[in-house]
């Protein structure tokens, strides 16, 4: 290949990410110095400031608390039913194609849809869920208030754990799908059992893809803010805030503005330094030798 | 003994097949029920939220359609959507022809370069993203907006496609090469119509993910003249607080957005699944 034609290949595409990706990146950091509330508006130079400010902030931890419980209870939930479905599928049921693509559909719906659709589900009085268990004759669990403050933010997990476990089911799935059948006739001729087969074959065959699905939930964890803001509504109840939600909230202001621009873009640098720490943790977790075949 | 083997057998697999098949239709279940609740009225909605409707109230979409410009949404996510999926096929492409095929020294860390981009938290931009556009004069345009989910997409789609170059044959271009083809002619003629069925399948993975995303959009688009459908979807959310509870017309605009993605679904959810597992598991 001819220099010419590398660099009229490559160029467009490096001129945008460089641009629009890597450079607004960059200025991120620099602006986490300043206080300034927009681009007209003297900026002052504070170092620090910023960070220092969000360590004593009670929002803000509030925020990485929801994150963790994202990332943790969110993430056994969601790594369990994709485990479990892929066990389930695999144990040679028919129809395999159609219930992965049903899996995971809610993946291919607008967010903004599902969230509507799981804020009417959770709706005090009216809502689906109440009027499912009031017409089973569960009333006693029909009166719990899901959007109440202290019940919103499961309320809210639930949608999120049902979209993500469709996702992660088709990557564990298809990183199941690619051991060698003939390991498991083997083992099986051997008398090894369904859970020592799981154990001793498929979970050190799909040792990589496990550590790429981790890498992704924790990207996805940290950044999130889509589902959980949508669901919120107008006046987000501040139980549902994450770190992006609250970034959003003190760059562009909710009814009231507020542009503190410098201290938003202080929340996306600490939710870059996040996934970079989680990406390393797992990183190391998961070092050991891949199995070739 | 092997009765009562076959039995408990048996049994696992119909409780299998409840499970799978009981998450699997609750999707489908809501799909339908979202359909119908956009035709229903808001009394029926509440009043009796799982039976259909006595008659379907179309003016729901009326009322959103016109009143609620969906139609300018609609407009604009299909511009939108398929100007950045284009452009991006048009950039995206060429470099990861080069970054899985060329030989040059930094070809691993360009490719690497690009892939870090994907666990960049979208988030950390917004604020740079709003200054940067503002600056070059585009905020609040639909072009700005393309450029922007243009340069976004690239880490996915160009991390999906040279897995994809890699996947093809050394032999056809260095045979390409011996029978005297130039290097653009080795792309043009033999390896871009190898890859077709890979670029196909980003391009509809990045038409689903740009239809239905809104947070960037969010940031980028003040105007209402200028929202997508899904941000128009999330601006009607808002105004509900004032305006009082129109679920049904907001489940009409749900329709709207979800309709066109799960119609593309029907037909190509094994090249979208594929498409996604080949870029997390090589």
């Amino acid at each position: 290949m001819r220099r010419r034609l590398i660099i009229t290949f490559l160029a467009p595409a490096l001129i945008l990410y460089l641009g629009f990706v890597v450079l607004p990146a960059v200025r991120a950091f620099y602006y986490s110095f300043f206080q300034t509330s927009g681009f007209k508006d003297q900026a002052h130079w504070v170092g620090f400031g910023n960070y220092v400010a969000l360590a004593g902030d009670p929002i803000f931890w509030l925020t990485v608390g929801n994150m963790l419980l994202i990332l943790f209870v969110g993430g056994i939930a969601v790594f369990g039913f994709a485990f479990l479905f892929t066990i389930l599928i695999n144990s040679g049921l028919w129809g395999k194609k159609l219930f992965r693509a049903l899996i995971f559909m809610p993946n291919i719906i607008a967010v903004v849809g599902l969230s509507t659709f799981w804020s009417f589900v959770f709706m005090p009085r009216y809502g689906l869920l109440t009027n499912f268990l009031n017409s089973i004759g569960l009333s006693g669990l029909a009166v719990i208030p899901w959007t109440a403050p202290e019940h919103l933010f499961w309320s809210m997990l639930v949608g999120l754990v049902w979209i993500s476990a469709g996702f992660f089911t088709i990557l564990v799935l298809a990183g199941a799908d690619k051991i060698p059948t003939d390991m498991y006739d083997a083992a099986r001729i051997e008398g090894a059992t369904n859970r020592q087969m799981f154990r001793f074959i498929t979970l050190p065959m799909i040792w990589d893809v496990i550590m790429i699905t981790l890498i992704l939930w924790v990207i996805e964890a940290i950044r999130m803010m889509e589902y959980p803001y949508a669901f919120g509504g107008p006046n987000i109840d501040q139980n549902l805030y994450t770190p992006a939600i609250y970034l959003f909230i003190m760059g562009f202001g909710q009814r009231q503005p507020v542009y503190e621009l410098g201290y938003a873009t202080a929340i996306g640098v600490a939710m870059f330094v996040f996934t970079a720490l989680a990406v390393l943790v797992i990183g190391a977790l998961t070092r050991r030798e891949r199995v070739e075949f | 003994m092997l009765k009562a083997h076959v039995i408990r057998r048996s049994w696992k697999t119909a409780l299998a097949y409840l499970i799978v098949g009981g998450w699997s239709l609750f999707a489908v279940l809501m799909i339908l029920w979202i359909i119908i609740a956009s035709l229903k009225t808001t009394r029926s909605l509440f009043g009796a939220p799982w039976t259909l409707p006595s008659a379907p109230a179309f003016s729901n979409y009326v009322k959103v359609w016109v009143s609620n410009r969906f139609d300018d949404y609609f407009l604009n996510s299909i511009l939108v959507v398929s100007a950045s999926v284009l452009v991006l096929l048009l950039v995206a492409v060429p470099a990861a022809y080069v970054l899985s095929r060329g030989k040059f020294l930094g070809r691993g860390a360009i490719l690497n370069f690009f892939i870090f981009g994907m666990g960049v938290p979208v988030p950390l931009l917004f604020i740079p993203l709003v200054v940067l556009t503002t600056e070059l004069g585009v905020i609040d345009t639909l072009m700005g907006l393309s450029i922007v989910y243009v340069s976004v997409s690239l880490p996915f789609t160009i991390y999906v496609l040279q897995g994809f170059f890699s996947s093809l044959p050394a032999e056809l271009e260095s045979a390409a090469v011996i029978d005297g083809c130039s290097d653009w002619q080795v792309f043009w003629h033999v390896m871009l119509p190898l890859a077709a069925p890979g670029a196909a399948t980003v391009a509809i993975l990045n038409f689903v993910a740009l239809w239905n995303e809104y947070q960037l959009s969010l940031i980028l688009i003040s105007s209402p003249e200028n929202r997508t459908l899904s941000l128009g979807i999330y601006s009607l959310i808002t105004s509900m607080q004032y305006s009082g509870g129109n679920w049904p017309g907001l489940f009409a605009g749900v329709t709207m957005v979800m309709l066109p993605t799960i119609a593309l679904y029907i037909f190509l959810s094994e090249r979208m699944i594929s498409g996604i597992t080949m870029g997390g598991v090589k």
